[in-house]
């Protein structure tokens, strides 16, 4: 289960393919249906969804993460 | 924060207070505490001093028979002031050590009728907001939302119901509107719901808005409620959204992103500290990239939240700052809620907040009769609906002043200095700044075109 976020710096244009191969990242260990996501296009920052044990692996090296990826919900109306 | 502090000045003053044939006022008694806005509308109270009523009785225990004496080597005297919020505690340890005639200072919680809380009736209908918006005099000055996307990042946009319960057409935007791959649908035509309470809200101060339908609350994740969805899915909206405002004109950008959304509980979230958290850390990558929309042009408001102290959402499960992750981001517009009669309702978080202190920024109108999306007779409620009801009024200014003229900074600045305060100290965590004031905006923008012309 894809589960955590990992942020990735990456020169336009960037791909799915390249961060995985720059992150040493196997197919099932990514949520290819999500994709990269750019962040901060200014700073060449891209997100990828990935499973906790990948995460755990490729994240706090010079790129970022593993990040929490929370359940979100609407605030209304109060119970 | 108000409070009482409690002096002993001299016995010749104490007498005074004391004595009601002699008029005396705070300044008399108390001047230039440090850090207190003293009251002086208030006249000081006399307040005797309890003793123990046998010889030998423990001087400090309220725990025996005692009597009251008014005697002025005895007695105290109490004034009313106001202390900045986030300066509260230390205002509190220090007063009493730097000046003599302190003796200590006292929390005056505010005797209020019940707040509004959830289950209540609604407090007034959407058409008092229109008049407390003043909508008419928005319209006159061409701020009517024309031109401007609002996106409404919620659980999807019912346009036809928009339609017919306003009773006028609403523009929903299809192309520029966005769904997480999972869900599916057509922007503008999901269920009635939370997004169409928030698109008709929103819809009240800029009637000419163009709503953008970004239903990432829609998305179904394993042991997941109904109406949620991952943070992740709100990052991939956001990324869209920055495509839609760098593809337009520098003259004309505006991008109002309206959130009523958030989480509920640190359960799923690394803990406070870890580099991977997402409620106190500003390097989030959702943090992130609601920074850089914002400082690409987009106005972005998020809904403080529902875990006020006095009538807390049973799923409210923060121990303390609930007012989380971007929903307190120093660059968005944190916005509680308060009733048609400006009273902040109950369940309005307070802050601090956890990425910047001062929040909320402002309190914008809820639990009214409005758009019956969550049921005939069901309010608007909860921060859900302050957030639109305030993202239309940025909505409005916007169809007259594109980012690239009013920056995003500055347009929040504009708000906070015109919001009607309600406390003395200029901010508090209750109201922020105070409640927004569209005829303040209003004067601000007059004088602003003026000052440019």
């Amino acid at each position: 289960m894809a589960d955590v976020l990992i942020t990735v710096r990456l020169p336009a244009p960037a791909t799915l393919e390249a961060a995985m191969r720059r992150l040493g990242l196997a197919e099932d260990e990514v949520d290819a249906a999500y994709g990269l996501v750019p962040v901060d296009p200014a700073r060449d920052l891209y997100v990828l969804r990935v499973t906790e044990d990948a995460g755990r692996r490729v994240g706090g090296g010079a790129d970022g993460g593993p990040f929490s990826d929370p359940p979100i919900e609407p605030y209304g109306p109060p119970r | 924060m108000r409070v009482l502090i409690q002096m002993r000045p001299s016995p010749d003053l104490v007498a005074a207070v004391a004595d009601p044939s002699v008029p005396s006022t705070t300044s008399d008694v108390a001047d230039g505490l440090p850090g207190v806005v003293l009251d002086h509308s208030y006249a000081p109270v006399a307040v005797p001093r309890p003793m123990p009523a046998a010889p030998g009785g423990d001087p400090l225990s309220l725990n025996q028979p005692l009597v009251f004496s008014m005697a002025p080597q005895d007695a105290s005297v109490v004034v009313r002031g106001e202390i900045a919020d986030d300066e509260v505690a230390s205002r509190m340890a220090l007063l009493p050590a730097a000046r003599r005639d302190v003796v200590a200072v006292y929390a005056d919680p505010a005797i209020e009728t019940t707040l509004t809380c959830a289950g209540d009736p609604a407090v007034g209908d959407w058409h008092d907001v229109e008049r407390l918006l003043c909508v008419p005099d928005l319209a006159a000055e061409g701020l009517d939302g024309s031109g401007v996307p609002v996106a409404v990042v919620d659980t999807g946009v019912n346009a036809a119901y928009l339609k017919a319960a306003r009773g006028q057409d609403v523009a929903v935007d299809q192309e520029r509107s966005w769904s997480p791959q999972s869900v599916s649908g057509t922007p503008g035509d999901f269920p009635v719901d939370h997004g169409t309470m928030c698109a008709f809200d929103a819809l009240i101060a800029a009637p000419k808005a163009s709503i953008l339908d970004v239903p990432v609350l829609l998305t179904r994740r394993r042991g997941g409620s109904t109406l949620d969805g991952l943070l992740s899915d709100a990052i991939a909206a956001y990324a869209h959204l920055r495509e839609v405002l760098d593809a337009q004109p520098a003259e004309s950008r505006a991008l109002v992103v309206t959130n009523s959304w958030g989480s509920f509980s640190p359960r799923w979230d690394f803990p406070p500290g870890s580099p991977g958290n997402y409620s106190d850390n500003p390097a989030h990558p959702f943090n992130l990239i609601v920074g850089s929309l914002a400082e690409a042009g987009a106005d972005i408001l998020f809904a403080a939240g529902n875990c006020g102290r006095q009538c807390p959402d049973g799923r409210c499960a923060y121990p303390d700052r609930p007012i989380v992750g971007a929903n307190s981001h120093p660059r968005v517009l944190s916005i509680g809620g308060v009733d048609t009669t400006g009273t902040r309702v109950g369940y309005s978080s307070q802050g601090p907040g956890r990425l910047a202190g001062r929040k909320p920024d402002l309190c914008a109108y809820t639990h009214f009769a409005g758009s019956g999306a969550l049921g005939d007779d069901e309010p608007d409620s909860g921060t859900s609906a302050a957030c639109p009801v305030a993202a239309g009024l940025v909505a409005a200014v916007r169809s007259r002043w594109p980012s690239t003229v009013l920056s995003t900074a500055q347009l929040r600045t504009l708000l906070r200095r015109t919001a009607d305060d309600r406390s003395a100290v200029g901010y508090d965590y209750d109201y922020g700044y105070g409640v927004v004031d569209a005829a303040g905006v209003i004067a601000a923008l007059r004088r602003r075109a003026a000052k440019a012309a």
